[in-house]
């Protein structure tokens, strides 16, 4: 069959439609002219004759009609019409218009803003070479209260040597060292094997990765920027490959930078932030590292084809051969973990990102009821012309294409307005996500979450334009030509509407109890006592550089003593570590026996303090002695052990005064004996919700760190002292590096800030779900008060009470509001059971959590029926007679 | 399958094409004509012919061309195309081999 005439007709129909409408008029005249023509030949009167000849064709539009069916192109200029009909009618009623738009962009906008957010994190593959084949390789210490902890030198080497899955295995552990140019500046490093990156498959916007070569003994040689740094430090200069710098006073030479793009996304508990600023080789004498010296967060690259589970047997088995081969593991033995590094670096994020598409998928279905709900409302408003149409013959199909351009021409202005709802909506999301959240960058609104958004927008547009057909299904029945259209048109739709209002108010309950559970996890675990307070404590890190541990301390020394003296300071102390923030960590084995090997000895969390610093920080001694001047190099080590430490190695005596064997200074073996002189209560510094590691405590001045975290007490606002401790430092070493300088109480908010975030996020749902089924009872009440304007005039006349006809109003509103709360408060204790892992503290059936909740949507509803039941008490019968 | 409707449409499809295949006719005309060669078998009526000849002009098989009567009224007729004689002579194979095949089933025993 030819095409070319197909397409000119096509276009023809779509373009000439009225041209050819009159040609086929013409042609259907002369058609019945010549019957007529002929039939008066044969003797009949003109009149008749053209009757007859009328008759014979069957009706002249039907004719017409059905031409016009064979019309190529006839579903396409239909459809045209259609959408040209509809747009007139949506700006004839631009406030329906306005609400319904805007009520889809919100719901469209919310969605997409989170489901960019989960796409780029949990969803899009991470930003590395085939990364499906990459794995964290984690040490199972479960037995220490330790299930995810990180390897040692040599049994990164084990790995290497013994397993046959994989192409290679790479280390990373996060330090800090100081860049000593001009402007003294302490930087994050990523310690790193010389194969890391190319094991991730990391790009670089200059020069390259590290080499085999750049491996050194001792000090690292050389330097891998972070494209931030390289711009923020460094003015982005393209030529910085091969400069030398210093680092730790050594010039080291920049071997290249990483690509802009490039982001570490290591799990939150691997210790290795988002935002390393550079990175640096360990030493190439890393494999003969002691064996029980644990730091390293290993990542493996599969071979390719090689199923997890082929990987997950091969690394144990490693654990199991080295277990065997080391007398040191002990009976326990040493356990190894593989997990895809893809579930594992969002591990921690995954729960309540999914709870919040939950929730904003929740919100758009309460938007599109209240789309519905409008669509509903006016299909009976236009009873009757629906009416006229199908007793003209407009088929079903005819109407249901006609509904479905209207509702997708709404539903597409309300995602294109969606889409601009999103772009501020992610921007808003990102500003008010915490710093810790920085991976949320990595949320784009790109087309594979543009196509998702658009996907359920339109299955939501196509359901929300069949809706009011049930209405018309129903004209089509009683022939409602004849009946009372207004009225009509009323009842059916209206029974529909109210159950989906019901089932808004039920989503409502749904989230307002969510966020409430939310919102009592945050309280929960601000109310929680970690063991130390940070109120009114000022923060600060300082790498000191003296040329002997000696000099070292007497800078300490003046330090603390000028810092408790400024005026407002209540005194100052100085800590290894703030508490929620242990990168670097620092940590290792402790036995009370000797001869222990360090790989069977429990391990703790090594902190140093200065004398006074347990007293500022509020951390409770229960036995001995707190650190004082005494405790220097010159007198024998002292501890000072946690809870669990005595609880576990002296469960029924008091430890004051035994002998401790730990490895402060680092050797591979617990054989440095400390003298415990107290024991203080367990700080839960690692996070507020769980106790960690064990914690032993030592003298500042016997196991020196640096850099090291002043804190400085004061009265009020603990920001105001600064300017007087940057004066004090100034005055002691000009070039002293200052960083890290917040509030202590900052540490804690960000240990709780993705728990705040979810929440903020929940509440903020929450209220515009209420706000929208508020709007949604607000409609259905006020359509029946004033298609019952007339009957409430009518009883007013007959002597009703004001509270008689409130009553009439707000039994309506009553049922739909009990049947919705009665059924959200069944999904809500299904959805709260689902989501108990994202709970602390609280029940998922928190019996007054729904207590508050139910009031809290009853009083919405009440006022979301009180406008329209003044409407019906102000019905004036003379008014509603006269109508008549 | 097609449903029985596609059958008579496709019939009338040839007959309108072989009617045109000496000279152009307006509607009327066709409709006579076969209403004549069937010896009144066969009764267009308006409600088919229009529909299956505009049809075929958008198929392209027939062209559609308005004249002058010397009545002074306007009138379309349609002549059959390159295209259209092509399909006439492809539908007369499968028509003739329909009745042939249909032919064998009805003498078949």
């Amino acid at each position: 069959m030819p095409l070319w005439p197909k397409i000119a007709s096509f276009w023809q129909t779509l373009t000439k439609g009225r041209r050819l409408d009159a040609d086929l008029d013409e042609e259907l005249r002369g058609y019945v002219d010549d019957m007529t023509a002929r039939k008066m030949a044969a003797g009949i009167d003109p009149a008749t004759a053209r009757r007859q000849a009328l008759a014979e064709i069957g009706g002249f539009d039907r004719v017409k009609e059905r031409v016009r069916d064979v019309r190529i192109g006839r579903v396409a200029e239909e459809t045209l019409r259609d959408v040209g009909y509809a747009w007139r009618l949506l700006r004839r009623s631009p406030g329906f218009t306005a609400a319904a738009v805007l009520t889809l962009a919100l719901g469209v906008g919310a969605n997409t803003a989170i489901f960019s957010v989960v796409h780029g994190l949990l969803i899009a593959p991470l930003p590395y070479a085939d990364p499906s084949r990459l794995v964290f390789v984690w040490a199972d210490q479960a037995t220490e209260g330790y299930p995810r902890a990180p390897l040692s030198g040599p049994e990164l080497t084990d790995l290497d040597t013994r397993s046959t899955t994989f192409d290679g295995f790479g280390a990373i552990w996060a330090t800090t060292a100081a860049l000593t140019e001009d402007e003294p500046e302490q930087l994050r490093i990523g310690n790193v094997t010389h194969d890391y990156f190319s094991l991730l498959g990391a790009p670089t916007a200059i020069g390259r990765t590290f080499v085999e070569a750049d491996l050194v003994q001792g000090p690292p040689t050389s330097i891998l920027l972070s494209a931030q740094l390289w711009r923020r430090r460094f003015g982005s200069d393209p030529l910085i490959a091969g400069k030398r710098i210093l680092v730790n006073g050594r010039p080291t030479s920049i071997v290249g930078v990483l690509a802009d793009d490039f982001r570490l996304l290591m799990p939150q508990d691997a210790a290795v932030p988002d935002d390393l600023d550079a990175f640096q080789l360990f030493d190439r004498s890393l494999p003969e590292f002691p064996r029980g010296q644990r730091f390293l967060r290993v990542i493996g690259r599969m071979r390719d084809g090689v199923p997890l589970a082929a990987a997950q047997q091969d690394v144990a088995r490693v654990g199991e051969e080295i277990s065997r081969a080391y007398s040191h593991y002990g009976a326990a033995g040493r356990k190894f973990e593989t997990v895809a590094l893809q579930a594992d670096s969002v591990r921690e994020i995954r729960g309540p990102l999914l709870a919040m598409l939950g929730a904003v998928a929740i919100l758009l279905l309460i938007a599109c009821v209240n789309v519905a709900s409008l669509l509903i409302a006016r299909a009976a408003a236009r009873t009757k012309e629906t009416a006229m149409r199908v007793a003209l013959g407009a088929g079903n199909a005819r109407l249901l294409r006609q509904h479905l351009v209207e509702g997708l021409l709404l539903t597409t202005l309300g995602a294109a307005a969606g889409m601009v709802v999103a772009r501020w909506g992610l921007d808003a999301l990102l500003a008010l996500a915490p710093s810790s959240l920085s991976r949320l960058s990595r949320a784009h609104i790109n087309m594979p979450v543009i196509a998702a958004s658009l996907a359920i927008v339109f299955a939501w547009g196509i359901l929300l334009s069949i809706a009011p057909l049930a209405e018309i299904w129903r004209i089509r029945l009683v022939n409602a030509i004849r009946l009372d259209a207004a009225r009509a048109g009323t009842s059916g739709g209206h029974r529909l509407r109210s159950v989906l209002i019901g089932g808004q108010i039920a989503m409502s309950v749904v989230l307002v109890i969510g966020a409430l559970l939310l919102v009592r996890t945050f309280l929960n675990v601000q109310a929680i006592d970690p063991g130390f307070k940070a109120d009114g404590i000022q923060s600060f890190r300082i790498a000191v550089r003296a040329p002997n541990r000696d000099r070292a301390l007497a800078v300490h020394r003046q330090l603390q003593e000028r810092l408790a003296a400024l005026p407002g300071s209540r005194g100052a102390a100085s800590i290894s570590h703030a508490p929620y923030d242990h990168v670097p960590n620092w940590g290792g084995p402790y036995t009370a026996t000797s001869g222990t090997d360090a790989s069977t000895a429990p391990q703790a969390d090594y902190r140093s303090l200065s004398p006074g610093a347990l007293e500022l920080l509020g951390v409770r001694l229960i036995e001995g002695r707190s650190f004082t001047e005494d405790d220097d190099p010159t007198a024998p080590l002292v501890a000072i052990v946690d809870t669990r430490v005595a609880a576990r190695t002296w469960p029924n005596e008091s430890p004051i005064g035994k002998r401790l064997g730990v490895d402060v200074f680092v050797t591979g073996k617990p054989e440095q004996w400390a003298t415990v002189v107290g024991v203080v209560e367990h700080v839960r510094h690692r996070s507020p919700i769980v106790e960690v590691r064990d914690q032993l405590y030592f003298s500042q001045r016997q196991a020196l760190r640096n850099p090291s975290v002043y804190v400085v007490k004061t009265d009020g606002d603990p920001s105001t002292i600064m300017p007087a401790v940057r004066d004090a430092l100034k005055a002691i070493d000009p070039t002293l590096p200052i960083y890290d300088v917040r509030p202590l109480s900052m540490y804690a908010d960000t240990a709780n800030a993705t728990r705040q975030f979810t929440m903020r996020l929940a509440v903020i749902f929450a209220i515009v779900a209420v706000l929208l089924a508020s709007v949604g009872i607000y409609g259905v009440v006020a359509y029946t008060v004033a298609i019952r304007h007339r009957e409430f005039g009518v009883r007013r006349a007959l002597g009703a009470q004001t509270l008689q006809v409130l009553a009439l109003v707000a039994r309506e509103g009553a049922v739909l509001l009990s049947l919705g709360v009665a059924a959200g408060t069944v999904f809500a204790a299904i959805t709260a059971w689902a989501m108990q892992s994202l709970l602390f503290g609280i029940g998922p059936w928190d019996p007054a959590t729904y207590a508050i909740a139910l009031p809290v949507l009853l009083l919405a509803g009440a006022l979301a029926c009180l406008l329209p039941a003044r409407r019906a008490i102000k019905a004036n019968p003379v008014d509603a007679l006269r109508a008549e | 399958m097609a449903p029985p409707t596609e059958i008579l449409k496709g019939t009338l499809g040839l007959l309108i094409l072989r009617t045109l295949e000496l000279e152009p006719r307006h509607g009327v005309a066709i409709a006579d004509r076969i209403e004549q060669i069937t010896r009144g078998t066969f009764t267009v009526k308006a409600g088919s012919l229009f529909p299956a000849l505009h049809r075929l002009e958008q198929e392209g098989f027939i062209a559609g061309e308005w004249s002058v009567t010397d009545a002074g009224r306007r009138i379309k007729s349609y002549r059959l195309t390159p295209a259209g004689k092509q399909q006439l002579a492809a539908e007369r194979k499968q028509w003739a081999r329909i009745v042939s095949a249909v032919g064998l089933v009805l003498e078949s025993d």
